[in-house]
């Protein structure tokens, strides 16, 4: 693929897109997952109690296909799902007669059938001509429709900026396995991802997809034929858990770069991950232990954090209101969500086109699977200049082993970190500053109403004259350069041009951006006055920017929060 | 190879040759194949060897013949050390483990014995290790354990934390002896707050006992005074139930009623009417609870978090107020439900 083309701008060497192992995973494919099944079994034969095991995967597993209801495309795999359980609840009750591991067996191909995917050479090629192609022609019309003058090429150069480390990252696919760790906004970062890993020149990466994503028929096709594997965060048992984990950890040891949402779901607040699952994460590490041990080559695993930044995310609503609702938590899953139908996603590409939206895609510093930073040899780097070797780290009483404790522990941190790197290598676009400011200025107004109440301002309430919020959008905008500076975070290169014309046109620019795509503004300005239409939307963009200690609050004295952490009025610090 | 085998085949170092980290060296040669030991010093390092005493610190206390004395930082950690232990105050902490760095390879399992906090950044200094060194399994020995005591060869007992279960398994192999007990704790938050903070209350104590007050009063200062520790220490991570441990209430037992500790004599003679600058240069170590007193006074006042007594040490050591003020401030302030 040449440089520039109907690509974005890319300031990085686009290289030839390189085979990698996954090519071959439908010749091993049986062979891998008969692996997967075995490993699992072999963690729980002889521990802990395997009735007591089996007998909860069955309640829970009973209690989900009570609770959630399957879509259309779904039907099949619940009737799969009845039958195995119907089978094992017959079973168990004669629990003195069962083969014990022929039954854990069983379930576990089940769960192999589930989540195992597929990758067919001929539908990524397909793929990767279809996806530029596609979205050459969704510029071409949207931009026919808005009489461009500029041309194609020039305009999709201004949507998706992929900035960062991406030469360091091509060069460490060649030393080792990547795993790359997205923050999570919308149900397009999947599609998304997939088209920047392809863009970075790098081979096909296998991908953690949460179920609901493969409820859409076109899509799950693509998805499962790519290499996607499912995980359904409705599935609570340990069986599935640790199934899913021994998946991860296979494919990384047989070198499959991947990619998974370390934060779960989609961020439900707007602000980005604070928490991070350690499960998945941890595959990481034990595969790379794994692979030393066997003294493999290529054996280290890279933790690559990357940030997405938009200016409108076509599921807002639903996340914020999920986030607000106190009982939010067993609605984990939103299941009738408002954007994964065809219609929305062609919209929402539409709209990226046709207006002059654009998405920052940030690719972070590399981490080892303990957090170090690594070098473009990838070697891990410790303090003070000194190079850590990781089978020193995993060596314990004199023996490199897999200590699961050690492990767990080294993990902890390496989430840890990532948060930290999230944190720092957030881009804050035009429309993230105008939605901070604009609702910090109106807690001043405010300063005693707890989050519920300041959520349910009147309209008059929540407005503003335009002169005193360009005021404070200018203070925020310095309060902010000042993290730039001290490398907490980066501003995109928009909103650096914009702001050295003024701080009117960076806000106007904001303000126009600002969630264009829901049906009610999120803020508008008319005779000199600003306010919005919907507090919940306004909450939502503007936790992008929480967790840096900027919030109105910060100032006052009270303990100060961390990352996710609520203030004493019960908005995010 | 068991965890008990390995750590008797093992190597480890000390880093400071005060009296704790000479007794710590001590410890460990009952449990380990050899023991180095790093001091500033290289004459009282030539002294201990020949001596197998440590005089300037520890008259008298008897060295094992496995200890080695050096003052050349390459010499004690060349490779084969598997733990390396820290006995340094807070202030030389961050120093030394930069001197440190490039000679450790990254297996060696870190303990800290240090009861303070950096001043600057308020990080502990089990942050400030892995700040420095390429190491990642650190953790921390605290305790009601004054130096001079376990030398006599008195029972007495410590905590040992860290998030590595296999550095707690290290930990109790290394330390432990029929006479010293290690617990093990997973709150290594808890414990480097709990042994920061009852510096504070040490000098309060030692202030108070100048005054020749008795039981309740110091029943009163130990109770209120572990009620505010603890809120700082929670509002710092730090689970509650540590400070009521012997990191904890059992360290504030032994520092508040003991002239061995620094702290202490520094309150008491404060109540005396010395000067601090004197009082300093008196002490033969550092009281880590004046550097204390002023980090915590300044973040707790930053953040909001109610430190009456932190406050009133603060002021004595300031010498703004003398004893009977701050006594006088404390006692007549508003009453609140417990």
């Amino acid at each position: 693929m040449p440089p520039g083309g109907s690509h974005p701008v890319i300031r990085f060497e686009r290289l030839p897109v390189t085979d990698g192992p996954l090519l071959r995973f439908e010749k091993n494919r049986n062979a891998m997952l008969s692996d997967v099944v075995e490993r699992t079994v072999h963690d729980f034969i002889g521990g802990s109690n395997i009735d007591l095991l089996i007998g909860e995967a069955l309640y829970s597993e009973r209690f989900r296909m009570k609770r959630v209801k399957p879509g259309f495309f779904m039907r099949n795999r619940r009737k799969l799902d009845e039958q195995l359980w119907g089978y094992v609840q017959g079973l168990i009750r004669n629990t003195g007669e069962i083969d014990r591991k022929a039954l854990l067996d069983r379930i576990l191909w089940h769960y192999a059938g589930e989540v195992g995917g597929h990758f067919n050479p001929r539908i990524y090629r397909f793929a990767c001509s279809a996806v530029p192609w596609g979205f050459s022609w969704l510029l071409n019309a949207a931009s026919v429709r808005r009489f461009l003058p500029w041309g194609m090429t020039q305009s999709l150069q201004s949507r998706l900026n992929i900035v960062g480390e991406v030469p360091l990252l091509q060069k460490l696919a060649g030393h080792g396995t990547i795993l790359l760790v997205p923050t999570h906004q919308s149900n397009i970062d999947s599609v998304l991802i997939g088209y920047v890993i392809y863009l970075m020149s790098l081979p096909p990466f296998a991908y953690g997809a949460g179920l609901n994503l493969f409820s859409n028929p076109a899509l799950s096709f693509f998805m499962s034929n790519l290499g996607a594997y499912t995980v359904d965060r409705q599935k609570t048992n340990a069986l599935y858990k640790q199934f899913l984990k021994n998946y991860s950890t296979k494919i990384l040891m047989d070198g499959i770069h991947s990619v998974f949402f370390p934060g779960g779901g989609r961020s439900r607040s707007g602000a980005i991950e604070s928490r991070i699952k350690l499960g998945l994460l941890g595959t990481g590490i034990e595969a790379q232990t794994e692979n030393l041990i066997k003294d493999k080559e290529k054996a280290r695993v890279f933790i690559v954090p990357m940030v997405t930044s938009y200016h409108f995310v076509l599921e807002a609503s639903s996340l914020i209101e999920d986030h607000l609702a106190e009982a939010g938590k067993h609605r984990y899953i939103i299941t009738d969500d408002e954007s994964w139908q065809p219609r929305k996603v062609l919209s929402f590409f539409w709209k990226l086109f046709s207006s002059q939206s654009s998405i920052t895609v940030r690719i972070g510093k590399p981490l080892d699977v303990f957090g170090n930073f690594v070098d473009e040899e990838g070697r891990s780097q410790g303090p003070n200049g000194t190079v850590v070797d990781p089978v020193h780290w995993l060596t314990t009483c004199g023996e490199l082993r897999k200590e699961s404790q050690r492990d767990q522990e080294y993990t902890r941190i390496l989430a840890a970190k990532l948060v930290q790197r999230f944190y720092r290598e957030n881009t804050v676009l035009s429309s993230h500053l105008v939605a901070f400011s604009f609702f910090e200025a109106l807690r001043k107004k405010y300063p005693d109403l707890d989050l519920y109440r300041f959520l349910r301002l009147s309209l008059e309430q929540r407005s503003l004259p335009y002169a005193e919020f360009l005021k404070s959008a200018g203070q925020y905008y310095d309060q902010v350069s000042v993290l730039v500076d001290r490398g907490e975070l980066y501003l995109s290169e928009d909103l650096r041009r914009l702001a050295k014309l003024s701080t009117d046109t960076w806000v106007q620019d904001g303000i126009r951006q600002l969630g264009c795509l829901h049906e009610a503004r999120v803020i508008r300005v008319a005779d000199g006055t600003l306010w919005t239409e919907d507090m919940n939307l306004l909450y939502y963009y503007r936790n992008r920017l929480s967790g840096y200690g900027l919030s109105f609050h910060a100032g006052r004295g009270w303990t100060r929060k961390g990352p996710g952490q609520n203030d004493e009025l019960g908005f995010l610090a | 190879m068991t965890n008990s085998d390995f750590w008797r085949n093992s190597k480890v170092a000390v880093i400071g040759g005060g009296s704790w980290g000479t007794v710590l060296a001590n410890l460990l040669s009952e449990n380990c194949l050899e023991v180095r030991l790093w001091l500033r010093d290289s004459e009282l390092a030539r002294a201990i060897n020949a001596t197998k005493t440590n005089e300037r610190y520890l008259p008298g206390y008897r060295l094992s013949h496995k200890i080695s004395a050096y003052s050349e930082i390459s010499r004690v950690l060349d490779g084969d050390v598997n733990a390396v232990v820290l006995a340094l105050p807070s202030s030389a902490c961050r120093h030394e483990a930069r001197n440190m760095a490039a000679l450790l390879g990254g297996h060696e399992f870190i303990f800290h014995a240090t009861k303070g906090v950096e001043a600057d950044t308020l990080k502990r200094m089990s942050e400030v290790l892995s700040e420095e060194l390429p190491c990642r399994r650190i953790g921390v020995i605290s305790g009601p354990n004054l130096a001079q005591e376990i030398a006599r060869g008195e029972p007495a007992a410590t905590v040992v934390a860290s998030g590595f279960d296999e550095v707690l398994d290290a930990g109790q192999a290394l330390f432990g002896s029929a006479l010293f007990r290690i617990y093990r704790s997973c709150d290594m938050i808890g414990v480097e707050w709990a042994g920061t903070l009852k510096n504070i209350l040490a000098i309060a104590s030692g202030a108070l006992d100048a005054m020749k007050f008795g039981w309740n009063s110091r029943a009163m200062l130990i109770t209120r005074g572990l009620a505010e520790i603890v809120r700082f220490g929670v509002a710092m991570g730090a689970k509650e139930g540590t400070f009521l441990g012997l990191a904890g209430l059992g360290d504030m037992l032994a520092t508040c009623g003991s002239p061995l500790s620094r702290n202490y004599r520094v309150g008491m003679r404060m109540a005396k009417g010395d000067r601090l600058s004197d009082i300093i240069k008196d002490l033969g170590g550092t009281a880590e609870g004046i550097m204390t007193t002023r980090t915590v006074w300044r973040y707790s006042k930053a953040r909001g978090i109610s430190m009456p007594i932190t406050e009133s040490v603060f002021q004595l050591l300031e010498e703004n107020v003398s004893v009977k003020e701050a006594i006088q401030i404390l006692m007549t302030r508003p009453s609140g439900s417990e």
